[in-house]
């Protein structure tokens, strides 16, 4: 689930740019997407490239960023330390951004390379960036966007037949256009969002002008599901879908699905607050706050060993006593995983004094890992895959324990489930 | 009866097109600085003459329509009114279609417009400063940085009418993107008072206006010293490429609805820009003491802080939407021109075809800010594919030469038109026709157009936006706070940036 930044000016003055700051606050908008390893490319009259591991705010500072020069800017967030953008140096020089993974290796880096390498000759034979691009899309299958800056200035942006990944188009006046995973960055840089790339579109950027082309169109899309549930920004739109909307929805759905008495809802920050406020809505139940955080924001479930999540987690999750003491609470949760953490969570509250703690989940069980490289522990280690939901709510200590449904979610989202890719909440396994 | 057309883009074809197409049966003249070959094809049908020559030379083009005995000029691009060709035919007392010098300064001066505009209290009108030097703006600009009045969040524009170029809109509220935009913003100033070195017409060479946000669209007005009729309001799209990414240009397509609106524009509001214009027309008549007889455009925003808003002025029909309105013009155009002339406009009932339009620009690579590397590409165009697919072909900066070989201009090549019930239909159209491939560019070199223009996500797009907008505006009108600004400053207080700027004016006068 990397996230990719491209900024581009075009027009006169163009060189005038420093844009190094630009992808800096653009990746800092997308570090929920990934926070184990930051890149940040410019092009001058060659590329820089600075690859360094953590989140964004720890591996660029002033210093650096005072010193990158260039016009073109690009970047990368990723919840993988070794998710570097790819150079391939011949026949045509490029360097790729990646979100997915092609179908070119059963591993993902190898895949990725592989892809760029096959970019570059194409490329290279062609001598049409936009013609190679859309011949590589229309031959390599698989869950993924990308996008790849060319030793002449080109950028080459695309998503595959499916769309499984996300990526969108902004523009700032009459200088810049951007690539971005999500349209909050666009937000954040003070860009207009102005287009959603299609599945299977090609679009190229070069200093005279834009181009795009469409390979075959698939009859269905299959949009990660994944994204709306928990990897993309509330703020966000995915697809053209409002992300807090469906969050909203969601909740709304729980509410329907599971009839609970309770005093109080309370979300686990900051993912399954929105959750929260929609199960409110639709069933009464008044909604509190019911944790703070301490210490920086961090996604819990990205982090790579089980005592760094377990820390996230009780830094992140100190519940608020007075909302939750002698109450019978709706505790709902974005997704679980291996149950370690919300057994932690479970029993913090009740230490508080909760009285019943109802514990709903706003995806459906995770049981099967990504085909497109999504960061899913192997199947032994999802708890939905081994227990029942009554086993769950045993093992983390709560008084009844609820998925959503995959109806629910489809639902929620709004598309016909033969529009999304439901992989990862499947027991059959798909590739 | 005999018509002298003056100017060889897309917009002058559409005119000698109408001409061509009226009950008169003209003959048609025609001076351009470079031969125009769909122009050139028309005036040999009709058996006048084509000159090559310049099209700011009033002398020489007075004494043309003298030699040729026409019986009217029409006038297509600005910078003829500039140089007061119409002022001069007039003087051989031969009747001219145009905006003379004292006129067109509407549009020539971006600020001498603006100044009218608050003098005379017109609505729509923006907060601007000018400035004769890059140091003069630098200074005041760096003045108020750390502050937020309405400084921060601007369009720089070159002062005079320059080709459409150099207008660029830095909007600065993200603080911690400030520094990277400010010496982007003072490096443009920088380029600006350059490039506005070659003018000596004007001594205000840089504008700066407050920036605003909303949906354009333009109303184009045919002005007969007395009665000012508005036509079809068309959509212009500036940026260079799909998305409304990239550098400005002179249009790179447009489309109209069907009747006079857009499908994101009001009858009301229709009526509120009309009349804009119309006082900005009294306005300049009153100040100069001449009569206005030619064609005249508000390009218009939908904004927040006063609805229908003028952002520039042409004193001319616009290039590309010239060719949307006069492709849908009914009346005999030449019978409007006579009217024009006559003084007797209130009298001709102008008839539009109810269709909606959309007009695609054709340009090579290069354009439009670096017009040299998009000159002098030969290129071949198969007009049949063109006709078949329904579409309509306007030749623009492109030079027929004696050879019979046609190379690009530098602008925009060509623009390429078709009608439709609907925006997206007609834009399907020309998409269609392109997928052909009638246009190729015989030296390998690219070209690019706009498939977006007109097409429902645009469209869709525009009106999300003007919804936006019209809800603020709405609510300031029913507050009665329209067009009302207020800043403050610390250590300062209150400031009334219109009050401050009335009272500039004033102690300027």
């Amino acid at each position: 689930m990397p996230g990719i930044v491209c900024i581009y000016p075009f027009g006169l003055g163009r060189e005038n740019w420093k844009i190094a700051r630009f992808v800096y606050y653009g990746l800092l908008a997308l570090q929920h997407r990934g926070s184990e390893s930051c890149s940040i490319i410019t092009f001058d009259k060659e590329f820089n490239v600075i690859s360094k591991k953590g989140s964004v705010d720890e591996a660029f500072n002033e210093e650096i960023l005072k010193t990158l020069s260039g016009f073109i800017g690009a970047g990368l967030v990723s919840p993988k330390e070794n998710d570097l953008p790819i150079t391939v140096s011949s026949p045509k020089r490029l360097i790729l951004i990646y979100d997915g993974k092609p179908n070119l290796d059963k591993n993902r880096i190898e895949a990725w390379r592989a892809f760029a390498e096959i970019l570059s000759d194409e490329i290279y034979r062609t001598k049409d960036s936009l013609e190679a691009a859309t011949k590589v899309l229309q031959e390599v299958d698989g869950g993924y966007s990308f996008v790849a800056l060319t030793e002449d200035q080109e950028v080459i942006i695309a998503r595959d037949k499916y769309g499984v990944k996300p990526l969108e188009i902004g523009s700032l006046g009459f200088d810049l256009g951007a690539v971005v995973s999500e349209t909050s960055a666009l937000d954040v840089l003070g860009m207009d969002h102005v287009s959603t790339v299609k599945p299977g579109e090609v679009i190229k950027f070069d200093p005279y002008s834009i181009e795009r082309r469409q390979v075959e169109r698939r009859a269905n899309h299959r949009y990660c599901s994944f994204e709306y549930v928990y990897l993309a920004r509330p703020d966000s739109a995915v697809n053209g879908i409002s992300i807090y909307q469906v969050r909203e929805k969601i909740g709304e759905v729980l509410a329907k699905e599971r009839s609970i008495e309770a005093d109080i809802v309370i979300g686990v920050p900051e993912t399954a607050i929105p959750f929260a406020i929609g199960y409110s809505k639709a069933s009464g139940v008044k909604m509190s706050l019911g944790f703070i955080t301490t210490g920086r924001r961090v996604r819990t479930a990205l982090k790579p060993s089980f005592f760094e999540r377990l820390v996230g987690v009780q830094l992140k999750l100190n519940p608020i006593k007075e909302v939750v003491d002698g109450k019978d609470v709706v505790l709902i949760d974005d997704s679980v995983v291996r149950g370690t953490t919300l057994r932690n969570t479970v029993w913090n509250l009740k230490k508080k004094g909760a009285r019943k703690v109802h514990v709903l989940i706003g995806s459906p069980p995770l049981c099967s890992p990504c085909p497109y490289g999504e960061e899913i522990p192997p199947p032994d280690e999802l708890v939905a895959r081994s227990l029942s939901e009554k086993e769950i709510a045993e093992v983390v200590g709560a008084d009844t324990f609820h998925f959503l449904t995959l109806e629910g979610l489809t639902k929620a989202i709004g598309l016909p489930s033969n529009a999304l890719c439901l992989s990862c909440w499947m027991r059959g396994e798909r590739t | 009866m005999k018509v002298l057309g003056v100017g060889g883009g897309s917009r002058e074809h559409a005119i000698a097109k109408a001409v061509a197409r009226s009950s008169y049966s003209p003959k048609i003249y025609w001076i351009s600085e470079l031969r125009n070959p769909g122009i050139y094809k028309l005036v040999k049908k009709s058996g006048g003459e084509y000159l090559l020559g310049s099209i700011n030379d009033a002398e020489l083009i007075a004494s043309q329509a003298e030699r040729w005995k026409v019986d009217l000029v029409v006038i297509g691009p600005e910078e003829p009114n500039f140089h007061g060709v119409p002022d001069e035919v007039e003087a051989r007392g031969i009747p001219c279609i145009g905006a003379k010098r004292s006129l067109s300064i509407v549009e020539m001066s971006k600020a001498e417009m603006r100044r009218l505009q608050w003098i005379y209290n017109i609505p729509g009108k923006l907060l601007f400063q000018t400035y004769r030097s890059y140091s003069e703006a630098l200074e005041n600009l760096k003045r108020y940085s750390n502050t937020l009045t309405w400084l921060q969040n601007v369009a720089l524009k070159p002062a005079r009418q320059a080709g459409g170029k150099g207008v660029k809109v830095v909007e600065d509220i993200q603080a911690y993107l400030h520094s990277e935009k400010q010496s982007f913003k003072e490096r443009h100033i920088m380029w600006l008072e350059n490039y506005m070195k070659t003018y000596r017409d004007i001594e205000e060479k840089i504008l700066v206006e407050e920036k605003v946000w909303g949906p354009e669209y333009t109303l184009q007005c045919f002005v007969d010293g007395k009665t000012v009729v508005g036509m079809p309001l068309v959509q212009d799209n500036k940026h260079a490429y799909d998305f409304d990414i990239g550098p400005e240009t002179g249009g790179m397509g447009s489309y109209t609805g069907s009747g006079l609106l857009l499908p994101f524009i009001t009858m009301e509001e229709y009526q509120r820009s009309l009349e804009i214009v119309k006082s900005m027309v009294d306005a300049i008549q009153k100040t100069t003491g001449d009569k206005y007889r030619g064609f005249i455009a508000g390009q218009m925003m939908l904004t927040e802080i006063e609805g229908p808003t003028l952002i520039e002025m042409y004193s001319r029909l616009g290039d590309p939407e010239g060719v949307n309105v006069l492709a849908l013009l009914e009346t005999d155009i030449i019978e409007i021109f006579e009217a024009m002339i006559d003084e007797r406009l209130s009298k001709v009932k102008v008839r539009f075809s109810e269709k909606a339009t959309v007009v695609k620009a054709v340009a090579p690579k290069g354009y439009p800010d670096f017009k040299s590397l998009a000159k002098n590409h030969p290129i071949s165009v198969d007009e049949g594919v063109i006709e078949k697919a329904g579409c309509e072909l306007y030749w623009g900066s492109a030079n027929l030469k004696e050879s019979g070989e046609i190379v690009t201009g530098g602008s925009r090549t060509l623009e390429l038109l078709a009608l439709g019930e609907n925006p997206p239909e007609a834009s399907e159209r020309i998409e269609r026709c392109l997928e052909q491939k009638p246009i190729e560019f015989l030296d390998g070199w690219g070209f690019f157009y706009r498939s977006d223009i007109g097409s429902k996500e645009m469209i869709m797009r525009r009106r999300v936006l003007a919804e936006r907008v019209r809800r603020l505006y709405k609510y300031r009108e029913g507050r009665g706070i329209l067009g009302k600004r207020l800043d403050w400053l610390p250590k300062v207080g209150k400031i009334d940036p219109v009050k401050t700027l009335l009272d500039n004016l004033r102690a300027m006068r």
